[in-house]
């Protein structure tokens, strides 16, 4: 009879012991996976005259011109490399005519490639053997550079506007949760259309300069896809420019993509010979 | 005939002897029949399973198809000329155009390359089994931006119905255009291969997509009888000339030789029942003949000619293979009628699937199918009765009278 | 045993009939022996094709390659990792491999590809890549910068021997990894998809290229046999030193759907064999009836002279039990042979088959295969069915009633 009583005790025991030890790991990770800057609660009500496209497409410019020269840094971090891999760049933007052309400067191994987009097409040259080769399908997705950018993103990047619909969410207050200003917070719906796989995206976007703050990206679940982070706001001929973008996927541990703009020009003229896949073999 | 007659009485003098080998011959040719009537129903099923996913009876394509299988390998007027052929050939039951080509669908998940195959709803649904296979949402219909995708695909992309998709592709003009679709249904057909890499959207908007304005890539046809489509195959191709016409035969040769590897198969099997029911019958028969030594004595001793006699025994043979064919055929059809929805094999669905088979495996006897028993029977029964009929002739009257 | 004398006496006093129904045993026997073991030679051969063709009997990778294949899963291949499967039993090859996608280019043709890195010198031991070369030839040992081509990649890409492709990709270090092949050879695939997107360039390439360092994808192992396979995996699971996770997947984890075929071959085998014996079984039944029955008056006078019953049943059983017995020693005497014969010597098919067979890189022979296991188990299954089997005859046998046998002689 001792022997029955004492078992049952201790099945007891052990079962509030697993409940206890689950609760218990359950509780840290609950914890990770709020994001405290992702909850709407915060947000003032949007003031109603204000229209949610014109402010994605004021954001839209603060990153670009029609016509754009960058020269940037890029930082690649990822678990399978025991240091950062940097790749220096310089790019000419051509946004009416949806073409672009990236030139490689550094790391050594790579100085002199580049890439060229024609929409929807994009090629790519390597130096050291001369070659150029169009991106396929197949390809699109993979990282361009290595980088948590995919060659898609490359190609896709100008179609925010009009592939998409826009609503205002709300306005954030700028108490450091998510951003340090006053910022528009619209929501992205892709046409039903449209050729991407997010389900939405939701931009922060300053109200004071119509700079690009943050970006979230969802999928279809609404589980969250990325984050890119914008910040060193610098005024460039009257624009205010995002000098630094961090891009954190968040299905792959320990991975992110720092880029830090050293030099912006916007509204340049360009040589025609610039996008052509002639230019991609030139050295400069 | 009194030899009919005599063998008929020594067959059932003794009742249980004869029902043994009645039974043994019942046992081994139902037996055979049953279990090649399930074999063939395989092979049925495989054939069939490729006919109604991909293949139909007849392929039609543009000319080089078959050495190119490429996008810009196609039929630029949408196929208007065969249509008219098609629809005045009275071999031909229906017929549907398709586009083919190659890309990749992407999901937040992953990416999967595929094949795509642009169809007519209505025109398809009467040519594949796909329509009918549905495990989710529905076929296609005139929504032009769904697509329906097999099980093993949706899995692997971690989708489900409604679902929006990417789809990737490098169009006419070498360009790379995407879509955004939706999965508006998700099949599962016999055939693991079309399960896992094909996706099915409306024939117009394959070719947006693929900038192929009116053109197509092919046109399945299908006709009466598989088994007869060469004959169909010949009538087309020569009305179609400049353009590829191919059966299903053609496009995948190993299936008909699976056919004949079967057919192949049964003789051995056969064979072997005929070996194994030889034996017993032949003892049988030899011990009647030793057994009525004294009688045949008598009948041999009073005149009746040696021939007859061994006829008579012959006969008796005969008598009793019959009688167990008869049984066989009988035990075979009651089997098969009480299968007759087949046997489910669905432990065995993935070995199954990766050849086309279903889970269900009907059986399917085709009236050839008894003429080789009638035949090896009949064999057995000569065969059997040669030695035992050829020592009764050989019995010595006098002796024989005396044989206690 | 008086019983078994007799009983031995009994079964040759009508020699005909014996030999008649000990010859139905040997069919019976030799047919059984002869198709288990055609079986058993065909599927292991269809095993061994089906691993020759990729995956070898065993694959160790790192933890969760076998779904996801990314470069992001490997196991280190070393001096010592290759002397550790030198030195384990049952292994009769090995191959390293790296594998990855790609894209492959000529001029402005592109297709992406499957990418294969493979040593020259170790992967004739796993798999039969070199023998599927129909122009050109196979990587060389020490040969850079080599690649082959799936024939319909060629196609598409219209690529012959000696021209300069650019592989193109995405390496472990996040580099763009590219460079310029020279194709060496042109290889026909039987599986259409393989054919269109198999490149195979040497491993030294493949872990410069992909910046692999001595990392692989995987290495494929082919055991003995077949069956031997999950031994081996389980030794190697417990000695192999790797640095970090691992895990060890067996050509049955791999490929289910052949198990399952296998399985069903069998069955369906299994079952025509057991019709064939029945069959046999049958006459010779009858037969053992026939021999009791006509000896009724016999047995009728010894029961009445005193005989107990049970010993008539014991001398007619033997009886029954020594006749399968002779029949299952002279048709192992004579299948057994046969099956060793025919293991050494398989049978070269004739007709439509061969060219399928061929189109599957696989030799068109019929092979055969004595596991040990399979007579003994024919024979129990056998020898048990004429126990059963005899028990009828027997007990006919004892049961006659002496009064009424007696009075109809």
């Amino acid at each position: 009879m001792r022997d029955a009583r004492k078992r049952r005790i201790g099945r007891k025991l052990w079962l509030w012991a697993v409940c206890a030890v689950s609760v218990a790991l359950a509780l840290p990770s609950a914890a990770d996976s709020i994001d405290p800057s992702d909850s709407l609660d915060r947000l003032e009500p949007a003031p109603p005259d204000v229209d949610p496209r014109d402010v994605a497409i004021r954001a839209e410019n603060s990153l670009r011109s029609d016509r754009t020269y960058m020269a940037a840094k890029m930082t690649i971090r990822s678990p399978r490399l025991s240091e950062p891999r940097v790749v220096e760049f310089r790019s000419w933007d051509d946004r009416p005519e949806k073409r672009s052309f990236i030139r490689i400067d550094a790391p050594a191994k790579d100085r002199g490639a580049a890439f060229l987009k024609l929409h929807p097409n994009l090629w790519s040259y390597v130096p050291r053997v001369e070659r150029t080769l169009r991106i396929p399908p197949s390809m699109m997705l993979q990282p361009w550079m290595g980088s948590d950018f995919t060659n898609d993103d490359l190609v896709n990047e100008s179609s925010s506007i009009d592939d998409y619909d826009h609503r205002m969410l709300g306005v954030d207050p700028g108490d450091g949760v998510a951003v340090d200003e006053r910022a528009y917070v619209i929501e992205f719906i892709p046409h039903e259309d449209a050729p991407v796989v997010w389900g939405k995206i939701v931009a922060w976007i300053g109200v004071e300069h119509g700079t690009q703050l943050l970006q979230k990206f969802y999928d279809e679940d609404g589980e969250k896809m990325r984050t890119i982070g914008f910040a060193e706001i610098r005024e460039v001929n009257g624009r205010w420019v995002p000098h630094h973008w961090e891009v954190t996927p968040h299905n792959k541990e320990g991975h992110s993509t720092t880029i830090e703009i050293s030099e912006f020009r916007f509204d340049e003229t360009f040589d025609e010979k610039i996008f052509t896949t002639r230019n991609l073999k030139q050295r400069n | 005939m009194t030899s009919l007659r005599i063998a008929w009485r020594n067959v059932w003098r003794n009742p249980r002897r004869s029902a043994v080998v009645v039974t043994a011959v019942a046992v081994g040719i139902a037996g055979a029949l049953i279990a090649m009537s399930f074999n063939y129903g395989m092979v049925v099923q495989m054939i069939e399973t490729a006919i109604g996913t991909e293949l139909g009876h007849i392929q039609i394509h543009a000319a080089g198809y078959d050495a190119n299988p490429e996008l810009r390998v196609r039929m630029p007027d949408g196929g208007e000329r065969p249509e008219e052929v098609l629809t005045r050939n009275e071999g031909v039951v229906a017929f549907a155009r398709r586009v083919r080509g190659e890309g990749l669908v992407v999901s937040p998940d992953a990416s999967v390359g595929v094949r795509v195959v642009g169809v007519e709803p209505k025109s398809e649904a009467a040519i594949s089994i796909v329509a009918d296979s549905m495990t989710s949402g529905h076929y296609l219909d005139g929504n032009r931006k769904r697509v329906i995708i097999g099980e093993r695909l949706a899995k692997r992309l971690h989708v489900d119905v409604g679902d929006k998709i990417v789809l990737s592709v490098t169009d006419m003009r070498g360009d790379i255009t995407g879509a955004g679709l939706r999965v508006g249904g998700i099949f599962h057909t016999p055939s693991a291969a079309l399960d896992s890499g094909t996706l099915f959207l409306p024939l117009v908007e394959s070719q947006h997509l693929l900038a192929l304005d009116d053109a197509i890539s092919e046109i399945v046809v299908v006709g009466s009888d598989r088994a007869r489509v060469d004959d169909l195959e010949g009538s087309l191709a020569s009305s179609l000339s400049g353009l590829e016409v191919k059966s299903w035969k053609q496009l995948q040769p190993v299936l008909d030789y699976m056919v004949t590897v079967f057919d192949q198969m049964g003789y051995i099997i056969y064979g072997a029942v005929f070996v194994a029911m030889l034996f017993g019958i032949a003892n049988v028969l030899l011990m009647t003949i030793y057994e009525r030594v004294r009688e045949i004595g008598i009948l041999m001793a009073i005149g009746m000619p040696r021939s007859r006699l061994a006829i008579s025994i012959v006969l008796e043979s005969l008598i009793v293979t019959l009688v167990g064919l008869a049984v066989g055929f009988a035990v075979t059809l009651a089997v098969l009628a009480a299968l007759r929805d087949g046997i489910d094999l669905s432990s065995f669905a993935a070995g199954l699937e990766s050849f086309g088979v279903g889970q269900r495996i009907k059986p399917v006897l085709r009236y050839s199918d008894f003429v080789v028993p009638t035949v090896v029977a009949f064999l057995t029964a000569a065969v059997a009765s040669g030695w035992p009929a050829y020592r009764a002739t050989r019995f010595r009257p006098a002796e024989a009278v005396r044989h206690v | 045993m008086l019983e078994f004398r007799l009983a031995w006496r009994n079964v040759w006093r009508n020699p005909r009939r014996t030999s008649l129904t000990v010859a139905a045993t040997v069919f019976a026997v030799v047919l059984v022996v002869m198709s288990v073991g055609m079986a058993a030679g065909v599927h292991e051969k269809m095993i061994e094709d089906a691993v020759r063709y990729g995956s070898g009997h065993l694959s160790v990778t790192g933890e969760g390659y076998l779904e996801n294949r990314t470069l992001e899963q490997f196991v280190h291949f070393d001096d010592e990792i290759e002397q550790q499967l030198r030195d384990t039993d049952g292994v009769r090859g090995y191959a390293p491999r790296v594998q990855s996608f790609a894209l492959l280019a000529r001029g402005n043709s592109t297709s992406g590809v499957a990418v294969f890195g493979v040593d020259p010198s170790l992967e004739n031991s796993v798999s039969r890549f070199s023998e599927r070369v129909r122009t050109g030839s196979f990587i060389t040992p020490g040969g850079r910068r080599q690649i082959v081509l799936g024939q319909r990649l060629a196609a598409k890409l219209s690529a012959e021997v000696g021209d300069s492709l650019l592989l193109y990709s995405v390496a472990y270090s996040l580099e763009t990894a590219y460079e310029l092949f020279d194709v060496a050879g042109v290889m026909r695939l039987p599986d259409p998809n393989l054919d269109a997107n198999l490149a195979v360039i040497s491993l030294a390439d493949a872990q410069d290229f992909f910046v692999y360092g001595d990392r692989v994808s995987e290495i494929a192992i082919l055991t003995d046999e077949a069956d031997s396979a999950a031994d081996v995996a389980r030794t190697l699971k417990a000695t192999l030193r790797m640095e970090g996770p691992f895990e060890i997947n067996t050509w049955d984890q791999i490929m289910p759907e052949l198990v399952q075929f296998i399985l069903l071959d069998d069955a369906g085998m299994y079952i025509t064999v057991f019709i064939v014996v029945v069959v046999v079984g049958f006459g010779i039944l009858n037969t053992v009836l026939m021999a009791v029955l006509e000896r009724r008056k016999e047995f009728g006078v010894v029961l009445a002279l005193g005989l107990r019953p049970a010993a008539v049943f014991r001398t007619v059983y033997f009886e029954s039990v020594m006749l399968a017995g002779v029949g299952l020693v002279i048709g192992l005497a004579v299948g057994l042979p046969m099956l060793l014969y025919f293991q050494a010597h398989p049978i070269e098919l004739t007709g439509g088959m061969t060219e399928v067979m061929e189109l599957f890189g696989s030799e068109p022979v019929m092979t055969f295969k004595l596991k040990p296991l399979n007579p003994i188990g024919s024979t129990i299954t056998i020898f048990a069915l004429a126990i059963v089997a005899a028990f009828y005859p027997a007990v006919k046998a004892s049961r006659g009633r002496p009064v009424d046998v007696l009075r109809s002689l």
